[in-house]
């Protein structure tokens, strides 16, 4: 890294850890646009298994760079040490902002609790994934692996964010014998022969339903109970471990994004200098861009509304109890501000953090609400809390691995409100008839009617 | 090679197979027709989308601003959109439907200037520098000068050593050709027809140019008179009188004066019902017949108009039958496009 740079990471560094950030070292690096191109597609990694959807992502890439339609200013992985790379050839001022950015995130990826379950050593991870499916595929064929990923990449949603939050017995654990001698692998079977298959009238007398409670975990079930050759089950759980490692990035992005961008402001801008003022304007009007979805936005300012409301001691019984004109008004010393910052930045997701701090109030001084359109103030939320549920993803569980006792799948989409695309979904479950080998049925709704959708 | 470009190979690979096995979709698609007069084609190819389960309507902007909607986990979620060069996508396009490759004949080239960096000189923009070849006179030099040292072997250029990539004009032979499309517009061609006519024309100058890069075009009309119109007025339907197929051969024949056999590769295109007036058949196979030995290819597509069947399909491979240089094919529907199209191109 130049000099200069270093320089400026260290003392924006300095500044952030005296603010009370804290997280761990932070290699920074700078790559040109087609490197950037390349790490993007990759979704920040320089090693991923193959597979051609990166390829067609990094064409993408490359052009929006090349016809000027966009460029990606910084990328930084959640590992550990964090890894963040600039772009070369931005100005001084875009690295300082850039770097002011990435240590906010960083402190982020550490204290959030959304992040705890995160593999710190994902790039090692990404890197044996890489190498276990072209493994793979110098086994088994490139075609057939890339058509197995293609089949399995259909599923990649369909996992449970909350899964790595959940104790579990091992799978199957209570079936091993105590006394396991420990052999060699093609020994197994001898010296430690499987348990003898229940009887008829016991597996009568004791039906065990599989799964036995419901589950979103629909990768992981196949991954462990699908009559799949190991190397595809290997490829399942890779699948399942990359969504799971990235739902939380997904789940946080408003949040995240909204506090490296306060984070950034309040860093840079007592080291501006007057010819700095006018590019950090510029720079920040484009971040804060008010067309469209944009999380930077909605996440900066509902942080700063949050700062100020802590400061100002709007908040606890005695606000709540005040009607919506007066509370705009009110006004007590409290000076909580930061403090709760830095709580909301620990235990929040996107969901919870709007759910309990987009108000009325927020909504009308940030023109996100016509006045006269308060009273569906309620039901406006509730449908953009509903758009974040579950990435944006319609939440779908397994019921039934046994169905009708004859070992097909029985899966219910948690129906609310919105029906699915069924051309994709059918596509999906043909996917997941194939995997399982057995028909698959979904319940839902569609044309306002409960339907099961059934492939055989 | 690096991983992502592996990768991207592949998708290329992905792309180029989708399109060939979807070239005769293409071949009819109406909405390809005007955009692919640029360098890039676009293909949106939702085959290559990996399907998800996901909401059918877009959960769209709420007054509190869109959300994310399934963008989902990590990177993508976007249709792939193909992006190919016009001339990587005639080839696919073109070996799908087993198009016949054109050759020019005989005498039809002209040269080109072209410049080509094959020679080296002492002067030059520093971007052309010639490391290799300065290093090498640098060495010389320090070889001859007695300076150079074998255990510490470092060059330093002077002046005098630099060397450049320098260009040189050499001709490039070039093929021309020139193509005529000629269009019955008498009463009993309609919009379907046109259409179908639009379809051929279009796919016929693309692949002609994909083989002679200079391309002429010109455009006649006719109905019992042949009038030359300009390419945007070639489509609009309109209905005339009745059919004189002479004419526009006539009228051929005038304006191929203007591009010498001997330095154009002639193409001559007529579309048409085959309704003839009985007493100009004669007309238009004599002048057909003084035509086709200076043509590189006389295509004659006869789509079937509402009121049965013309007959001059039949009277051209009477007098001609098969021979090398006139096609004549029958139109009855979109699904006639792929092999009228080769028919018409000489397979």
């Amino acid at each position: 890294m130049r000099k200069e740079l270093r320089y400026w990471a260290e003392r924006l560094q300095e500044r952030a850890l005296a603010e009370g950030l804290t997280f761990p070292p932070v290699l920074f690096e700078e790559v040109g646009p087609e490197e950037m191109a390349m790490l993007a597609a990759y979704g920040g990694f320089p090693r991923r298994y193959p597979h051609w959807r990166w390829g067609s992502e990094y064409l993408r890439q490359r052009e929006v760079y090349r016809y000027g339609l966009g460029r990606i200013y910084e990328l930084v992985v959640n590992t550990r040490p964090v890894h963040a790379y600039l772009l070369k050839g931005n100005t001084l001022l875009a690295q300082k902002l850039v770097m002011a950015h990435v240590y906010a995130h960083a402190d982020f990826f550490q204290n959030n609790l959304a992040f705890r379950p995160t593999p710190k050593d994902m790039l090692s991870e990404m890197a044996h994934h890489a190498a276990y499916v072209e493994k793979a595929m110098e086994r088994h064929g490139a075609r057939s692996v890339e058509e197995f990923l293609d089949m399995a990449l259909s599923l990649e949603n369909l996992i449970d964010p909350h899964a790595p939050y959940i104790q579990r017995p091992e799978e199957g654990e209570e079936e091993r014998p105590k006394g396991r001698l420990p052999v060699r692998p093609y020994l197994d079977p001898y010296v430690n022969p499987p348990p003898e298959p229940p009887k008829e009238a016991e597996e009568g007398a004791s039906p065990r339903p599989l799964p036995p409670k419901p589950t979103r975990d629909i990768l992981g079930f196949l991954a462990w109970h699908a009559p799949l050759a190991p190397w595809q089950k290997g490829i399942l759980e890779i699948i399942r471990e990359e969504s799971l490692y990235y739902a939380p990035q997904a789940a946080t992005k408003i949040l995240n994004e909204g506090w490296a961008t306060y984070w950034h402001t309040k860093l840079l801008l007592p080291l501006l200098n007057p010819e700095e003022a006018l590019e950090f304007a510029e720079l920040q009007s484009g971040l804060l861009a008010a067309h469209g979805f944009n999380p930077y936005r909605l996440g900066y300012f509902l942080l700063q509304e949050v700062e100020e409301r802590w400061d100002k001691g709007r908040f606890g019984p005695e606000y709540e109890a005040l009607p919506l004109g007066e509370r705009l008004r009110y006004e007590r010393p409290a000076g909580e501000g930061r403090r709760k910052l830095f709580q909301v930045r620990t235990v929040h997701t996107d969901i919870s953090f709007l759910e309990e701090f987009l108000t009325p109030e927020f909504a009308l001084r940030q023109r996100l609400l016509a006045p006269e359109d308060l009273p569906r103030f309620a039901e406006a939320k509730q449908a953009l809390l509903f758009r974040l549920t579950n990435l944006g993803y319609p939440i779908v569980e397994l019921l039934d691995a046994n169905h009708a006792n004859r070992g097909e799948l029985y899966l219910q989409h948690l129906y609310e409100g919105v029906e699915l695309d069924l051309r994709k979904t059918r596509a999906v479950l043909e996917n997941l008839r194939r995997l399982w080998g057995r028909p698959v049925h979904l319940k839902t709704v569609a044309a306002g009617k409960e339907t099961v959708i059934s492939v055989g | 090679m690096r991983p992502i470009e592996r990768d991207l190979q592949r998708f290329k690979e992905i792309v180029r197979g989708e399109v060939k096995k979807r070239a005769r979709e293409f071949l009819t698609r109406e909405e390809l027709l005007g955009q692919l007069e640029g360098r890039l084609v676009s293909i949106p190819l939702p085959q290559l989308e990996v399907p998800k389960i996901v909401y059918g309507e877009p959960l769209g902007e709420g007054p509190l601003g869109a959300g994310p909607g399934s963008e989902g986990l990590g990177p993508g979620g976007h249709i792939p959109v193909a992006e190919l060069e016009l001339e990587e996508f005639l080839d696919l396009v073109g070996e799908a439907l087993r198009l016949p490759h054109l050759r020019p004949k005989g005498e039809g080239e002209v040269t080109e200037e072209a410049l080509r960096y094959t020679t080296i000189a002492r002067k030059g923009p520093r971007g052309l520098r010639h490391v290799r070849r300065t290093l090498k006179e640098s060495l010389k030099r320090s070889l001859l000068s007695g300076h150079y040292r074998e255990e510490d072997p470092r060059l330093v250029p002077e002046r005098e050593d630099l060397r450049y990539k320098a260009p040189k004009t050499r001709p490039r032979p070039h093929a021309q050709a020139v193509v005529l499309f000629a269009l019955d517009v008498s009463g009993s061609m309609r919009e379907e027809e046109l259409g179908l006519v639009k379809t051929l024309s279009f796919w016929i100058t693309l692949w002609i140019r994909r083989h002679f890069p200079r391309l002429e075009r010109r455009y006649l009309l006719h109905d019992a008179e042949a009038w030359e119109v300009p390419e945007e007025e070639f489509f609009r339907a309109r209905e005339g009188g009745g059919t004189r197929l002479s004419s526009a051969l006539l009228l051929a024949e005038e304006i191929l004066k203007a591009y010498p056999e001997a330095f154009y590769n002639r193409y001559l295109y007529h579309f048409s019902d085959g309704e003839n007036w009985q007493g100009d058949t004669p007309l238009a196979l004599e002048a057909l017949g003084r035509l086709l030995p200076g043509l590189a290819l006389y295509g004659y597509a006869q789509v079937q108009g509402p009121y049965g069947q013309g007959r001059f399909l039949l009277e051209v491979e009477e007098a001609f039958g098969e021979r090398e240089g006139l096609r004549a094919v029958e139109v009855r529907g979109r699904e006639d496009l792929p092999l009228a199209l080769r028919r018409l191109l000489g397979g």
